[in-house]
Formats: C-alpha cells, sequence, structure tokens
C-alpha cells in the first residue's frame, strides 16, 4: 500500500512538474518589451499566426530588454536556444564566432527578404544576412520649441544657444546623461560630429588599433566635460543620471535640447506637459561634415533550435504590413520595409528627420569585443566628468586598454 | 570510552549513523546533485581558455589565474569586496540586534510594528534597488528633495554620480535590506530565552545594559555567529544591489567581485576571468568560514 | 510584570523613529504609486499626489495580468517551502542530535554551497535542469529554490535543535518512543519559532527570487512576480507610477503572510517546560 502511494505521489510531481511531451512543431520567440508595445498586440499576433497555421505553435515570450541580454546568453551557452530572438545587431559578432546564427535567408522567404530596406541591412556581415532588422534608427536632435527656435546648424551654435536659453532649474540647455548605460551615447554623437572614430580602418575594411584619443575624439570629450562643468548647461545631478533617467526631463519641457532616438514620441505621448517639438540632425562641428549614429536591433535564428524552418515561416507572416506596420507604430521606430515605409502614417516630421539622419549615420563597430571596448570608453567619460583625469590622459588610457584586449 | 578505542567500522556504522545518513541522504542528494556539477564546472573553466558559449577550448592551467592577479585593478576589487563585506555585515549586525531588542519589548501593537519591519527583507532584492535608484534620483527622487526642503542637508551629494557617495548610497541599500534578516533571528532566539532568568536579574539590580550583555546576548550567541557569517558570504557576493544602482559605477568605484565578474560572463563573454574570481570568491570565503567554524565548534563544545 | 514595563514608553518612541526612518522608500513608493505619469515627472517632487490615481493599481490587473504572475509565485514559494522543510528538519535534528563520522565535514559542506552564488552556476544549473527536461516548469524553479536555501535552514534548524535540553529527548525516549516520534511529537513543537523562521526565509526567498525566474522559465504563464515587475522597465523609459504599484502589489501577501503566522515566533519556551 505504501508503495503505490509513493509511486501515486511520484507520478504526481512529476506532472506537476509540467511534464509535457511536444509533438507540435513549437516555435518560441524571445520577444523584447519595446516601450509602448501591447500585451494585445503580441497575443494577438500569437493567435493569428496559429488560427494561419494550425499544425505550428508558437509562443511569444516577453522579455524586458534589460534582462535579454543575460536570457540569451544563457540559452545559448545552454545548450537550448529559442528560435527566434530580438537582439541588438551588434551581439551578432559574439554568436556568430561561436557559429550560432542561421543565415536568415536558409527560412526566411524571398518577398520578405526584398521588402526590407537597404538602409537597414546592418546584419548583412561578411555579405551573409545573419538577422533580420526588426527597429532601426537614426538618432536625431530633437529641439523645444516653447523655449527657443533655433536649429542649430554646428556643434559650437548648439553650445551658444544653450548658454542663452539655460535657467535652471526651470531649464536647462541641453540633456546629457553622465552615467554609465550600455550604449556608448551620448559620446558617440559628439565623436562622429567630430570626424573622429573608434578604430582605424584597415585597408582590407579590418578594424585596427583603437583611435579614440585622436584630436576629434579628445575634442569631442572635452566639449562634452566644458558643457557640464564650465558652461553648465546641462541638467543638474547629470552624473548620476543615465540616459533613460534624463530624456524625461526634456518630456517635462524643461530643457531645450536633447539628442534622442525614434522613441521620443512615443515615449511622450502620455505627458500632458510635453514640448512642442522640431527635429533635426545632429549637428557637427564646424568644419566637419554632419555623421550621425543609427542603431539597429535584429531578428536572430538560433542554428541549434529545433523548429527553424517554422521560424521561418513566422517571420514570413509577422513582416507582411499587416503586422509589422502595426508594430513600427506602436513601438515608434521607422519602419524597415520598403512597403511599410510608404504607408501615410510614416510621413510625419519625426520620421521624416529620421529618414534623413539615417543617411549619412554609420552604425557602431562590428567588433567581438565591442560591449568590452565600449564598457572601457565609458569609464573614461566619466574619469574626465569627474575631473579624475583629463580628456586626453582618460581617452588615452582606454585607447591603450582596447587595444590591450583585443590583442593589438 | 574514548572514540579512538571503537574500532572504526563501528564508528561508522553503528545504529545511530546509520539513521544520521538515513535523514541526512534527501538533503545531501539534492545539494550535491544540483551543485557538484557547476562548481567542478566553474573550477574546470579557470583553468581553460573558453569560447564565447563557455566551451572549453584550450588548457592553460593556472595562466588565467597569473593574468588576474598581475591585474592592478584585479586587487583593488577584491579590497573593495573586503571592506564592503566588514562594514556592511557590522552595521546590519547591530541595526539588527537594536531591532530585536526593540521587539522583544511587549506593547499593544508590537505586531503591527513587527510586520512593518520585514518590509525591507519582503521585497526583491532586485526591485528594491530599482526602487532605492528611483528615491536616488537627483531631479525626480524624494530624498534630496526632502533633505532640501526640510533644511537637513541643503546641498546633498549626487548620490549614484560620485565615488564616495555613490559606494555609501549602495551599502545602504544593501544594509537596510539586510537588517530584517539579522532582527528575526535574534528576536527568535531571544524568545528562547527562559523569563526567570531575566526575573531574577531584576531582582538582583541588575541594569538593562548588563542584562543585555551577560543574559541575552550569551544566550543568542550561536545565533548571532550563524547569522553573521551567512551574511558575509551573502553580502560578499551581493550582485543585484550595486549592479542595478551604479553598474558598478562611477568609473568603477563600486564595483566588487560579483559585480566584475558577472560583467565578463554575461557582457563581454568572457567566461575564464569570470570563472578565476568565482575561485579567488571561494578561497575568500573559504578561509572565513573556517574562522568562523573554528570559533562555533569550540563555543559548542563548552556549552 | 514591574520590570517588564520601565522600558515601555522609550522602546515604543524608538520604534517609531527608527521605523520612520527605515520606511522612508516605503512612502516613497506609496506617494508614486498613487501619481500620473507626469507628475512622477515633476520636479521637486511632491510627496502627496495631486490627484490620487487608484487606477494604477487595478492596472495591474485588467492591463497586466497581474493575477496570472501571481498564481505563479504562489506555486513557486509554497512548494519551495514545503521541499525545504521536508529537507531540512531530518537533516538538522541529524546534525543536532546524533553522533556519526563526517558531521562536522557535513555542515561544512552545507556552508561551502552558499559561497557560490547564483550568478556563478546559473548556466551549468540551465543546463542541468535542460537535460532532466525541467526547463519552463515550476519544479525546476522549486529546486533551485530549495539547494539554495537549505543551507541555511538547516544551519538554523541545528542551532534551534541545540537550545533543547537533552533530558526532555531522553525523558522520552526512556518511555519508549521512537526517535521519529521524538522529533516529530517534541523537539518540533518546542523548536517552532526557529521552523517557522526557517519557513519564512524560504517562502521569502522563493516568492523574492528573481535569477533562475528569468532563466528557466520560457513561457509567460508561468513567470513569477518579480519577472512581472519588468514590465514596466522599459528600453527608452521606466514606468514609474506603476513599477511602484507593482512592488506594493507584490509586498503585500509578504506582510500579511508574516503577520498571522508571527504569533508563533513569540511561543517560545515560555510554556515553562523546562527551567534554565
Amino acid at each position: 500500500m505504501r508503495r503505490r502511494i509513493v509511486w501515486v505521489l511520484v507520478l504526481a510531481l512529476l506532472l506537476a512538474g509540467g511534464f509535457a511531451w511536444a509533438q507540435k512543431a513549437k516555435v518560441t520567440f524571445f520577444w523584447a518589451m519595446y516601450d509602448g508595445l501591447t500585451e494585445d498586440f503580441r497575443e494577438s499576433l500569437q493567435d493569428a499566426f496559429m488560427a494561419a497555421n494550425p499544425s505550428i505553435d508558437v509562443d511569444i515570450v516577453p522579455i524586458d530588454w534589460n534582462l535579454m541580454q543575460e536570457k540569451m546568453t544563457t540559452s545559448v551557452a545552454g545548450g537550448q536556444p529559442p528560435e527566434l530572438c530580438v537582439i541588438g545587431t551588434r551581439w551578432l559578432l559574439d554568436l556568430m564566432s561561436t557559429d550560432s546564427v542561421l543565415e536568415v535567408d536558409k527560412v526566411v522567404s524571398k518577398a520578405t527578404l526584398s521588402n526590407i530596406a537597404a538602409g537597414a541591412m546592418e546584419a548583412k556581415i561578411k555579405g551573409k544576412l545573419m538577422g533580420l532588422p526588426i527597429a532601426a534608427g537614426a538618432r536625431i536632435l530633437a529641439i523645444n520649441n516653447d523655449v527657443t527656435k533655433v536649429v542649430p546648424k554646428t556643434m559650437e551654435e548648439l553650445r551658444a544657444e544653450a548658454k542663452k536659453v539655460n535657467k535652471p532649474p526651470k531649464t536647462y540647455g541641453l540633456i546629457m546623461p553622465g552615467k554609465k548605460f550600455t550604449e556608448l551615447t551620448d559620446f558617440c554623437y559628439y565623436l562622429y560630429s567630430a570626424g573622429g572614430d573608434y578604430f582605424a580602418k584597415n585597408a582590407d575594411g579590418s578594424y585596427g588599433k583603437c583611435v579614440v584619443n585622436s584630436p576629434a575624439g579628445v575634442k569631442a570629450l572635452q566639449f562634452m566635460v566644458d558643457l557640464a562643468t564650465k558652461d553648465k548647461v546641462v541638467q543638474e545631478g547629470y552624473l548620476g543620471l543615465n540616459r533613460m533617467d534624463s530624456h524625461p526631463i526634456y518630456y517635462e519641457g524643461r530643457a531645450a535640447y536633447v539628442m534622442i532616438g525614434a522613441w521620443v514620441e512615443s515615449a511622450m505621448k502620455d505627458i500632458a506637459t510635453k514640448p512642442k517639438t522640431q527635429y533635426a540632425l545632429i549637428p557637427p562641428f564646424a568644419g566637419q561634415k554632419q555623421s550621425g549614429l543609427i542603431i539597429t536591433d535584429s531578428v536572430a535564428i538560433f542554428k541549434k533550435a529545433k523548429y527553424t524552418k517554422e521560424a521561418g515561416k513566422f517571420l514570413d507572416f509577422f513582416y507582411q504590413d499587416a503586422w509589422k506596420a502595426k508594430f513600427d507604430e506602436l513601438v515608434g521606430f521607422p519602419p524597415v520595409t520598403i512597403s511599410a515605409g510608404k504607408l501615410p502614417q510614416f510621413q510625419s516630421p519625426l520620421y521624416q528627420a529620421l529618414g534623413k539622419a539615417a543617411m549619412s549615420a554609420k552604425g557602431w563597430p562590428l567588433i567581438e569585443e565591442w560591449a568590452e571596448a565600449s564598457d572601457i570608453i565609458w569609464d573614461a567619460n566619466v574619469k574626465a566628468f569627474l575631473g579624475q583625469m583629463s580628456p586626453k590622459a582618460a581617452l588615452d588610457e582606454a585607447a591603450a586598454k582596447v587595444d590591450k584586449i583585443r590583442g593589438m | 570510552m574514548s572514540e579512538a578505542a571503537i574500532p572504526l567500522r563501528q564508528r561508522l556504522w553503528n545504529p545511530e549513523a546509520r539513521l544520521a545518513y538515513v535523514l541526512l541522504a534527501p538533503a545531501v542528494l539534492v545539494l550535491l546533485g544540483f551543485m557538484i556539477y557547476p562548481i567542478v564546472y566553474v573550477f574546470l573553466i579557470s583553468l581553460f581558455k573558453t569560447n564565447k558559449l563557455a566551451q572549453f577550448k584550450e588548457f592553460v592551467g593556472l595562466r588565467n589565474f597569473v593574468n588576474q592577479l598581475a591585474d592592478k585593478e584585479f586587487w583593488q576589487i577584491t579590497a573593495r569586496s573586503l571592506y564592503w563585506t566588514a562594514i556592511a555585515v557590522a552595521v546590519k549586525t547591530v541595526l539588527g540586534m537594536i531591532v530585536a531588542l526593540l521587539l522583544n519589548v511587549k506593547y499593544a501593537g508590537r505586531k503591527f510594528a513587527r510586520m512593518l519591519f520585514i518590509v525591507p527583507w519582503a521585497s526583491a532584492v532586485p526591485i528594491s534597488a530599482i526602487l532605492w535608484g528611483w528615491v536616488y534620483h537627483p531631479q525626480y527622487g524624494l530624498l534630496n528633495a526632502t533633505l532640501k526642503a526640510t533644511g537637513i542637508w541643503a546641498n546633498p551629494p549626487t548620490w549614484l554620480g560620485r565615488p564616495l557617495p555613490a559606494f555609501t548610497a549602495c551599502i545602504w541599500v544593501d544594509i537596510w535590506i539586510g537588517i530584517p534578516f539579522m532582527a528575526l533571528v535574534f528576536l527568535a532566539g531571544m524568545q528562547a530565552i527562559a523569563e526567570d532568568l531575566y526575573e531574577s536579574a531584576y531582582l538582583d539590580g541588575v541594569n538593562a545594559l548588563q542584562k543585555f550583555f551577560y543574559i541575552t546576548l550569551p544566550g543568542i550567541r550561536h545565533l548571532v555567529l550563524i547569522a553573521t557569517l551567512l551574511s558575509c558570504l551573502w553580502t560578499f557576493n551581493d550582485f543585484n544591489t550595486i549592479y542595478i544602482l551604479t553598474r558598478g559605477g562611477p568609473a568603477g568605484a563600486t564595483d566588487i567581485l560579483i559585480t566584475k565578474l558577472y560583467k565578463n560572463a554575461f557582457e563581454f563573454l568572457k567566461f575564464s576571468p569570470a570563472a578565476v574570481m568565482a575561485v579567488v570568491t571561494f578561497f575568500i570565503l573559504t578561509a572565513l568560514s573556517i574562522l568562523y567554524a573554528r570559533i562555533y565548534f569550540r563555543q559548542e563544545q563548552a556549552s | 510584570m514591574k520590570w517588564r514595563n520601565r522600558g515601555k514608553p522609550i522602546a515604543v518612541i524608538l520604534t517609531v523613529v527608527l521605523l520612520a526612518f527605515l520606511l522612508f522608500p516605503f512612502f516613497v513608493m506609496l506617494s508614486t504609486m498613487l501619481k500620473s505619469a507626469e507628475e512622477v515627472y515633476t520636479n521637486p517632487p511632491p510627496w502627496i499626489p495631486k490627484s490620487w490615481k487608484f487606477s494604477n493599481l487595478i492596472r495591474l490587473w485588467s492591463e497586466f495580468d497581474f493575477a496570472v504572475y501571481f498564481k505563479s509565485s504562489l506555486i513557486i514559494s509554497l512548494g519551495s517551502t514545503l521541499l525545504n522543510t521536508l529537507l531540512t528538519v531530518p537533516a538538522a535534528y541529524a546534525v543536532a542530535r546524533l553522533r556519526f563520522v563526517g558531521r562536522r565535514f557535513i555542515l561544512y559542506l552545507f556552508l561551502v554551497i552558499q559561497m557560490f552564488s547564483p550568478v556563478i552556476v546559473v548556466i551549468s544549473l540551465f543546463k542541468t535542469m535542460a537535460s532532466l527536461k525541467l526547463l519552463n516548469t515550476y519544479l525546476s524553479l522549486i529546486l533551485a529554490n530549495s539547494v539554495f536555501t537549505i543551507a541555511f535552514t538547516i544551519w538554523m534548524m541545528n542551532g534551534y535543535f541545540r537550545s533543547i535540553p537533552k533530558e526532555i529527548e531522553e525523558a522520552a525516549l526512556i518511555d519508549g518512543c521512537s526517535r521519529v516520534q521524538t522529533i516529530t511529537r517534541i523537539m518540533l513543537p518546542i523548536a517552532v519559532p526557529g521552523l517557522v523562521t526557517t519557513m519564512i526565509y524560504s517562502f521569502i526567498a522563493a516568492w523574492n527570487e528573481f535569477l533562475f525566474g528569468l532563466t528557466f522559465i520560457q513561457s509567460k504563464q508561468k513567470m513569477p512576480l518579480v519577472l512581472g515587475l519588468y514590465n514596466f522597465v522599459g528600453r527608452w523609459t521606466t514606468q514609474w507610477e506603476l513599477l511602484n504599484a507593482a512592488a506594493f502589489v507584490a509586498l503585500v501577501p509578504v506582510l500579511v503572510l508574516f503577520y498571522i503566522i508571527e504569533k508563533r515566533l513569540v511561543a517560545g519556551l515560555a510554556g515553562g517546560a523546562v527551567k534554565a
């Protein structure tokens, strides 16, 4: 009698553990929870696909963006990756070095692929498309028209106007985050505007030594330090504010300028005190060409996952205008598909500015050690802000460290 | 009869020992079953070069360790981990003791007070860290706003932006989270001290301070030891608080071993340096534990 | 008892002061969760919201499916507490009362496990759970939680068992009780404060556990509450009013549970079973 009880308990435990025999194809999609993306959308996308494809189950797992990298790394390193995952395109380098991702055109239809805008193809590495772009946006300058109407043509003009309208704490001239964040902004904006870059480019297109400490880089960082400590046009407490913490100050209407991305309108829409905003390109330094930053997120398909073919079918379904355009609307990013790009809702001033900025923008350097390199450069920025080192010394130290980790 | 006189076989296999093994088996099996592989794996990885999928690539022996130990930053981080732990545990223990003493006094509404003291512990650590980040926010945070408005501190620092305030801010959150646990453990122990000890002390004219040092403290001595030891182990490895508040910043001023380890593993995908740090952590904590265990077992024998 | 009452007023005052100080972030939470989005972003921030948006709390259920997260957390926490207790009590008794070779070693072993933070072992544990086909199950979390709380609970119960005078047990054994009976009928009832402490500890640890919940669970239906809170931490902005509301809601069950069980902590040896 007792033995039977034990078996029943064991069985109950196993069943409680959710021991499921999956016989249907099941596509798991690690879905990044972009601001503005609703649960309803996710669920209706899931239901619609399953209704149209009764033999395939799809589980769209919502995961906060800040947790995505860790979850993805663990799943991949643990040998159980999902079929699909939203990733920052720059993560592809690492994934490719371990041959973890599948070339997109192996499972996605030609129709879908030919509908992708050429400018969004950051994930085309060495001629192969390793990820399907899902969100792509250049960075722009947002101008608070309630405070100023000046559209600066150079960084020096921006600085002058910021000084003029700066009346803390009611109005700040410029929003500039001073606390480390995953992304190397805002330094990147100033660096590119100064005509600088992170790495020297070799003849064959590969990346050489780190050149953040070039005169352009030093000029950019010095400019940032001056804005914060000499001119004091930057928001108070900037050292303790990363990008996410500081942008709401603009949404509130308390800043004249902010360098920001496509999400600005969807982030501001719930705030009644939002400023009347005009959009422009991030200005270059005097004498330099305009150059901005463009960031793309992609959907990666993992080789080791079981149902990659079905995953491809799901992507074909998702990238139709009916779904992808709605996604783009909710998230606030310009569409990556040519057909969606023609739709009327994407012709507003914001989208026009984004389109214009994208034409002269470049992305992050696609190198494997980028995560560590940007961490080192961020620390250099902070050291300069804190006054612990001069911008030149900080960047020299950073460049040396970056070269060291890359083995140069 | 001394232990040595009993034959080994009998020492290993008498009825009492057999019962002990049976009672211990479930816990030990679960623990070893799940932890043996990860622990061995971590030690092995520290001796290899790995790829970005944490797979072994090349045996390099102690070279990973040598590289780390030669790095000046590594020593700074290790030193910081040590004094982070020392300060946090010391303050937690003292404050926890005070809280426990306060909650040991009978008065109407004590139950409610006890419930409220649990709040810092009742919230998940990452969530508490995020919410404290909101409290520390330079523009929208109520801490600086209140300090300025009440005149307590006219010009409070940017808590998470400068090295020393950031360290203080982080360590306070860690302490804040840890107080209820200490208080609870001490309180439960205080409940077990017989009332008549206090009664006779009162009749003898002993004052409150003496009561504490001669009755209360000795009565919960073993609990204080265990609680502080475990707290040291947990605090040393407290990852979420610092990572969420400052990510180890500004410019590495709040980085401790566990946060650096995490960055290496999950941000840079450099699993070998991460494993080296895990192993170093292990040795440091083992040394600490042996020290503690000596005191504990010596005290056990005495009682 | 006069000696008891002397310290009372000072204790009460001190308690209130300390509570006010410690609960500062809790007050911030209460203040923020009742604000509207733009009031959240006001400088200087007000303590009392202009209009009290209780809708923030309601939206958690209507818009964000918090009932689902609640259910998951409840299952995981209760399961973890149960498993932990079943494993701990026998083991702690063995270590506390029985003599056998390796007793100290076992205590060391449990301690050693505590030196490895979940961050260090998460990838390997993920592989283990995957190979046991336990990914995306409550059981994986129940097991993982137990593994990380056993060390503490066994050491604690060891301490509590040891503080019970041996004479009680010996009397029972002489009277004809078996070992197991002495555990269940005599030791446990007396060690109730310790047992309750360890059970609360297990429950709270499981309720608030984050890393394994993130790693092992793949579908929204099984996500614990802590993960649900991350709904409000976006990539560009954080919805502070909703996050604070959700944190409050996640907090309340723990407080209520503690309030109910707290009486057991008070019952000590005051029953007078043994004179010191």
